[in-house]
């Protein structure tokens, strides 16, 4: 799935999650299966809001993790993809991205 | 799993709640060990305030139960609060009251697993046991509105006396249903510590056909190790984070799963009801942080029990520290049943003439005991020889 930097996303509602630490544990209440995310990956997670484009997400990325923007960007959208892949986030304007 | 269970231990994250929220019920099972008069249960906005703390201390896996939950006007309410704090829900139900409307509401709401009660395929044995005339068809006539809905269910069945030749009865239930389920064997005092429902609890010599039943060998998910138990036999009100993650500790109770009353009160476990605190005079991190009955039980060390440390058929002992409070007194010693049960499966594994560590310590006593006696009787006898005037 290709996840372009202007796609908006937003957590899947159904999903049960928790951040403990600097990490988040998800739950898909369809298959019962526990999904966990790292500090950056958490970080990402925070921020889905229904509003934020991919772009936005890996600006806020780059501005507290020292990374250049195009390697932020490049995580986030293979972030993106990988959630999406597994339906925790899905396109907040109900488009494919 | 594991690590996540290792990281919330080592950091005492309140990873799973059990939260009842009522006593009352409208079964009156013979076994069970609720009081169910209403002595003042929380308000709805004390529920709802109640699971904004809980998800501020990190609890994640939160299983509602009662009584019967449904009794509860609020339950919707309740529902969607933790589903706006992304819990993760599971209900504890008997399913009386669950119409297909309340099912999609459920699944509307995020409930991901419903525990059902069943306690024998056999109309007649279930509704002796609930005291509810018809309560079987009523229960199992809800099972498909949850299944349709994708909620995941699970048959609980607790066995007695009044219901031990049917556990297979519920197996075949559950296998037709296509649901999980679990037999529990564990029959406990009531929560104010009184022995009534101890009389329905089936003696160890008699659970011996369920210990030795195949069809609960080899069974989903497999027993990690071939001495292990069968898995389908486990406990109906654990906190379903069994792993090897707690190392010497006897289990999850008061390190990363806790439960609340319907009344706010906060134990380590439903098994272990020393009070920690009251959620209506205390905010929760400052009871599962500060309490000293929680501080007490995060102490206890499996190797360090007085007694049982040193068994030799530890292994096969399902010790519970609550048990051993309500039933021997001591949150860290031996009880009989824990100690009758080790030695029936460590039997059955092979072990010749097992004998628990207290089990051998009290006889040991016994001897001294009755070796005591003789010899004070012998001094009596030489006293009375001594002071025999001829």
């Amino acid at each position: 799935m290709n996840s372009a930097p202007n796609g908006v996303w937003q957590k899947n509602p159904a999903l049960a999650w928790r951040e403990i630490d600097d990490e988040t544990i998800i739950i898909s209440p369809t298959e019962s299966v526990m999904h966990e995310l790292n500090d950056t990956g958490s970080f990402v997670w925070k921020k889905i809001d229904g509003r934020r484009t991919a772009a936005d997400l890996a600006a806020l990325l780059a501005e507290n993790y020292e990374v250049t923007r195009e390697v932020a960007l490049a995580d986030t959208t293979a972030l993106l993809a990988e959630l999406a892949s597994r339906k925790l986030v899905v396109a907040a304007d109900g488009e494919a991205h | 799993m594991d690590r996540l269970i290792a990281r919330t231990v080592r950091q005492n994250v309140p990873l799973s709640v059990h939260f009842d929220l009522t006593y009352r019920c409208n079964e009156r099972c013979v076994h069970c060990y609720l009081d169910h008069e209403d002595h003042g249960e929380l308000l709805t906005s004390e529920c709802l305030e109640i699971l904004e703390q809980l998800a501020s201390s990190g609890a994640l896996f939160l299983t509602l139960s009662g009584g019967e939950i449904f009794l509860r006007k609020d339950l919707e309410e309740i529902l969607a609060c933790a589903r706006r704090l992304h819990f993760d829900v599971s209900l504890k139900t008997n399913a009386l009251l669950l119409t297909h409307a309340r099912a999609e509401k459920l699944a509307r709401l995020g409930v991901r697993r419903v525990q059902v009660s069943v306690y024998s395929s056999d109309p007649a044995v279930h509704d002796a046991v609930t005291k509810v005339p018809g309560s079987l068809a009523r229960t199992l006539a809800a099972i498909p509105f949850l299944l349709e809905q994708g909620i995941n269910v699970k048959l609980a069945c607790p066995l007695m006396k009044e219901n031990l030749l049917a556990y297979r009865g519920v197996m075949a239930l559950a296998e037709g249903l296509g649901v999980a389920y679990v037999l529990d064997m564990t029959i406990t005092p009531m929560m104010d510590g009184s022995q009534g429902p101890i009389l329905h609890r089936v003696g160890a010599e008699a659970l011996l056909p369920v210990l030795q039943d195949a069809a609960l060998q080899g069974c989903h998910p497999p027993a990690k190790k071939e001495e292990d138990l069968p898995a389908l036999l486990g406990s109906a009100t654990s906190s379903g984070m069994e792993s090897d993650a707690y190392d010497d500790l006897p289990c999850s109770a008061g390190h990363n799963s806790c439960y609340i009353s319907p009344y706010g009160d906060v134990y380590a476990c439903v098994q272990l009801p020393i009070p920690a605190g009251n959620l209506r005079r205390r905010r929760f991190d400052e009871i599962w942080r500060g309490s000293s009955a929680l501080k007490q039980v995060r102490a206890m060390r499996e190797s360090e029990l007085p007694v049982c440390s040193r068994c030799d058929i530890r292994k096969y002992c399902e010790r519970c520290p609550g048990l051993a409070w309500m039933e021997g007194g001591d949150l860290l010693g031996a009880y009989e049943r824990a100690c009758e049960l080790a030695e029936q499966k460590a039997r059955l594994a092979g072990v010749a003439r097992p004998q628990s560590a207290w089990h051998a310590q009290c006889a040991a006593n016994e001897t001294k005991n009755s070796s005591a006696k003789g010899r004070v009787y012998d001094s009596m006898e030489m006293t009375n020889e001594g002071t025999r005037h001829d």
